[in-house]
């Protein structure tokens, strides 16, 4: 509203100017009409002319009353489509109407009624199919022109009333509103332009900036893509990690029951045939059973016991099997229901048990080893302690560390001690609710 | 605010159309206001004095007759006619009337202002109203008169009175020179045979002292040898052609009989001329005018046709004084009523011979009997006058010219034929270069 303030100054301007020069030529007119009546050269008036002018009285009572009609109708607001076109046609039928009036002398009306117009085509494509038949108007009303099709009586016969002088500064006054309303109307189009420009810039900066956010967005995926790449590389290696877990847990602990129970076939062989084909059946199950782990391990890599069975029949197989694979003194005490944890918790409870007593065979070369599975409001214990040689300081391979990192997950805590055989000690926080039920 | 702009918009389309409802209102008042008077008045537009330029005791007499007429046979409408404007100032009169939009509903019209306003639209169309009233008959006027008043083959006005010119003869020095009255339809050859016996020296003082003619100008020789010079709007002049190029010929044969001296008007009024060209209304206003000495007592006269040119007839241009009804008057049908009385009304017709100098137009009331035995009452003779060539002389008339600045185009043909005649080059390349000047002169006269 702000911006079409000065257009509409020009514009408010220019209808003035209009009625002012209209009035002021049909003054001229109905003057020297009067003049050449009371003067008697009325017969010399008309030889000149081919039409009758109207009575002097009617031309400027005519002349603002059809002007003043174009200002009203102007200053009704179209809401475009055929009342624009209708409006539009009346407004220059009258204007060609006033311009007969004054003998085709002034015409500057059709150029108020192409500047006002033209306030209804700010951005439209319609603005010069609008425009060039108002400007065609204005080109063809001319004296010299239409005199051929309409008897009008020109305005210089009107001026033939008055001596040379006084005739050239009338007429020089015509000529200057004529020039000062064609002035004004460039002044008017050129605002209107120019706003229309400013409209446009800033239409252009709109797009400037929506494209500097589209570039920052598109940085912004490309980030992200980035990162997507470096999240699939972390669980890439995170697999790589599990599947490396996997196959300690399995294959290993498979291997080091073999190796184990080998060992002593070879040295029950000679002693004790019979006990080691016993033995040696023993192994085949462990070795078998690393085959099936190793299986469902690339399958599902989710421990074949627990898959097979409930966490606390696993463990109990799995001691059984290392008790016979290894022949291995292992205790096992259970003082709690193990049948109420999740998965993962499930998964790693018989992963500490199973790799607990790996290591103490392994590592610790232990005779006996005690399993204990005790629970404490919400807090699992499991506890595996051995009487191998354990061992000064705790390295911690691959199995504890891993066994640690598994229980970082679930919130838990692994304690370690190789001071007198190898004591290992794992916390799980219980999620599951029950706990007051089971104690 | 949305209804505010509609309201807004809604009061700014009925001012408009209002304004315009006014505009329309003023285009459309008539003369003298909007309100219609309690009775119906209708205005006339004439002079007082003559239209045949001799002065006349009987001014508006014949109108107020009209009038009288008028009102007795339409009781209820009044006429009214504005008194004091002479024939002189009557085309500007009426200018201004019409420039101030106060047109008389009927008025008289000038020949030469009837094709400026017949094309500017001040004049109504009569044809329509001629042909639906029973009463009124075309043929009951002189058909060259009725011509006089159309334009573009509409009748805009009707022919009041007329006069057509005739040759007026000194009978005494045709009888001196034992020659006598030459037949109606003479020709130019008998006239310059006759002109040439008569041009001569009587008292012998050297001096030529009786003449053929004087007065007979290129204008007569034109007429009668079927030239038209101009044509109706008078933006163009045909002065090529061999009738012109005869006619000019003759002219310069006759002006070679007296060895260059050339009669003036008083030696026809001393009886020294045989021949004068003259309008009937002069010759009748010259022998009836009651106040003053009978001008040509020393010798007998007649008149006669005009003579024969070899491409044309005994014509000669008939003057026309017409009476037209204003394009924009109120009473449309009583002015033409009221026309009709000026125009077709016999007893109206038959007051011309008696107050003024013309013709009627009606072949009925100049051939009248009445009318007849009171032209011989003011000729003196029986034989003086002849009725039947009189009669005749306005029906073969040729329509005089009817555009403004006529008598200026005349004047630039008159200053044509005279360069033409003492030039030493032929006549048809004169013809040539002139009538090009004089188009050129229509053409700036009418800008």
């Amino acid at each position: 509203m702000e911006k079409g303030k000065l257009p509409g100054c020009v514009l408010t301007v220019m209808k003035n100017l209009n009625l002012g020069a209209i009035l002021y030529i049909a003054a001229l007119m109905a003057y020297s009409l009067r003049g050449i009546i009371e003067e008697g050269s009325a017969l010399e008036f008309l030889s000149g002319i081919s039409a009758v002018p109207l009575e002097p009285w009617k031309i400027p009572a005519l002349s603002v009353c059809l002007c003043l009609s174009i200002l009203c109708i102007m200053g009704v607001q179209s809401s475009g489509g055929w009342h624009l076109f209708g409006k539009v046609c009346l407004e220059v039928v009258l204007g060609f109407a006033v311009s007969w009036l004054l003998g085709f002398s002034y015409t500057g009306i059709v150029l108020l009624i192409l500047a006002d117009t033209m306030r209804y085509f700010p951005r439209s494509r319609w603005k010069f199919p609008a425009a060039v038949p108002i400007c065609l108007v204005y080109l063809l009303l001319d004296y010299d022109l239409l005199s051929a099709a309409f008897d009008v009586v020109p305005l210089t016969a009107y001026m033939e009333y008055f001596q040379s002088r006084p005739r050239g500064i009338f007429l020089g006054i015509k000529n200057m509103l004529v020039s000062l309303n064609m002035f004004v109307f460039m002044v008017y189009m050129v605002l209107l332009v120019r706003e229309q420009m400013s409209e446009k810039e800033r239409i252009l900066s709109l797009n400037q900036e929506l494209n500097r956010a589209n570039a920052q967005l598109q940085e912004a995926n490309h980030q992200l893509e980035e990162y997507a790449k470096e999240a699939e590389k972390m669980v890439e290696t995170r697999e790589r990690n599990r599947l490396a877990r996997e196959i300690h847990d399995t294959l290993g602990h498979a291997l080091t029951g073999i190796i184990t129970g080998i060992e002593a076939c070879t040295v029950l062989m000679d002693v004790a045939p019979e006990a080691a084909k016993t033995q040696l059946k023993a192994i085949g199950d462990v070795a078998r059973q690393g085959m099936t782990d190793v299986r469902r391990s690339v399958k599902a890599l989710r421990p074949d016991m627990l898959e097979r069975f409930d966490l606390a029949q696993a463990i109990e197989n799995t001691v059984e099997e290392m008790r016979q694979a290894a022949n291995v003194d292992i205790a096992y005490c259970c003082s709690t229901d193990l049948n109420c944890f999740s998965d993962d918790e499930e998964e790693i409870i018989y992963r500490i048990v199973q790799e607990s007593i790996t290591n103490s065979i392994r590592h610790g070369k232990a005779k006996h080893i005690q399993v204990e599975i005790s629970r404490k409001y919400n807090m699992l214990r499991v506890f595996i302690r051995d009487d191998g040689t354990g061992c000064k300081s705790i390295k911690k391979g691959f199995g504890l560390s891993h066994m640690e990192e598994r229980l970082g997950m679930l919130h838990g805590s692994l304690r370690c001690s190789g001071d007198d055989g190898f004591k290992v000690e794992a916390q799980i926080p219980v999620r599951w609710g029950t706990e007051e039920k089971n104690d | 605010m949305i209804k505010g702009k509609g309201n807004i918009n809604y009061i700014l389309g009925a001012a408009g159309v209002l304004l315009l409802l006014a505009a329309a209102l003023i285009k459309a008042v008539p003369e003298g206001g909007l309100l219609p008077g309690s009775r119906k008045t209708i205005t006339v537009g004439v002079f007082s004095d003559s239209y045949w330029e001799v002065p006349n005791g009987y001014a508006y007499r014949i109108l107020e007759d009209a009038i009288e007429i008028f009102e007795e046979e339409n009781p209820g409408v009044q006429v009214e006619y504005v008194s004091g404007i002479m024939k002189d100032d009557y085309s500007e009169w009426l200018a201004e009337q019409v420039l101030s939009g106060t047109v008389p509903d009927v008025f008289l019209l000038l020949r030469e202002d009837f094709n400026g306003y017949a094309e500017q639209g001040v004049l109504m169309d009569l044809s329509e109203l001629a042909q639906q009233d029973p009463e009124f008959q075309e043929d009951e006027f002189y058909s060259s008169a009725l011509l006089a008043g159309q334009y573009r083959q509409r009748q805009y006005a009707l022919p009041y009175e007329c006069a057509p010119r005739l040759m007026f003869v000194n009978k005494t020095i045709l009888d001196q020179e034992n020659l006598g009255i030459p037949e109606e339809d003479w020709n130019w050859e008998e006239f310059y045979q006759i002109c040439r016996q008569v041009t001569r020296d009587t008292d012998g003082d050297g001096v030529t002292d009786q003449f053929g003619v004087v007065g007979y100008t290129w204008e007569e020789a034109f007429d009668s040898n079927g030239v038209t010079l101009f044509d109706s709007d008078g933006t163009e002049c045909f002065l090529t052609g061999n009738r012109v190029e005869t006619a000019i010929r003759f002219i310069e044969r006759l002006r070679e009989i007296g060895g260059g001296t050339v009669a003036t008007e008083r030696d026809f009024a001393l009886g020294n001329v045989v021949f004068q060209p003259m309008l009937f209304s002069e010759f009748r206003a010259y022998k009836s005018y009651p106040l003053s000495v009978k001008k040509y007592s020393g010798f007998e006269w007649s008149c006669i046709p005009m003579p024969a040119g070899p491409d044309g007839g005994n014509v000669s241009s008939l003057d026309t004084l017409l009476a037209a009804v204003s394009a924009d008057t109120r009473h449309r049908q009583e002015a033409w009523e009221f026309l009709k009385v000026l125009t077709c009304d016999e007893r109206i017709q038959a007051e011309l011979f008696d107050y003024s100098e013309g013709v009627s137009v009606l072949r009925r009331v100049t051939e009248s009997e009445d009318n007849l035995r009171q032209l011989i009452e003011d000729s003196e003779s029986a034989d003086t006058l002849n009725l039947r060539i009189l009669s005749d002389a306005v029906e073969n008339a040729a329509v005089a010219p009817r555009f403004r600045g006529l008598e200026e185009a005349k004047g630039e043909v008159n200053r044509a034929v005279e360069a033409i005649i003492s030039s030493d080059t032929s006549i048809s390349t004169g013809q040539i270069i002139w009538n090009r000047e004089i188009n050129k002169f229509l053409d700036g006269e009418r800008l």
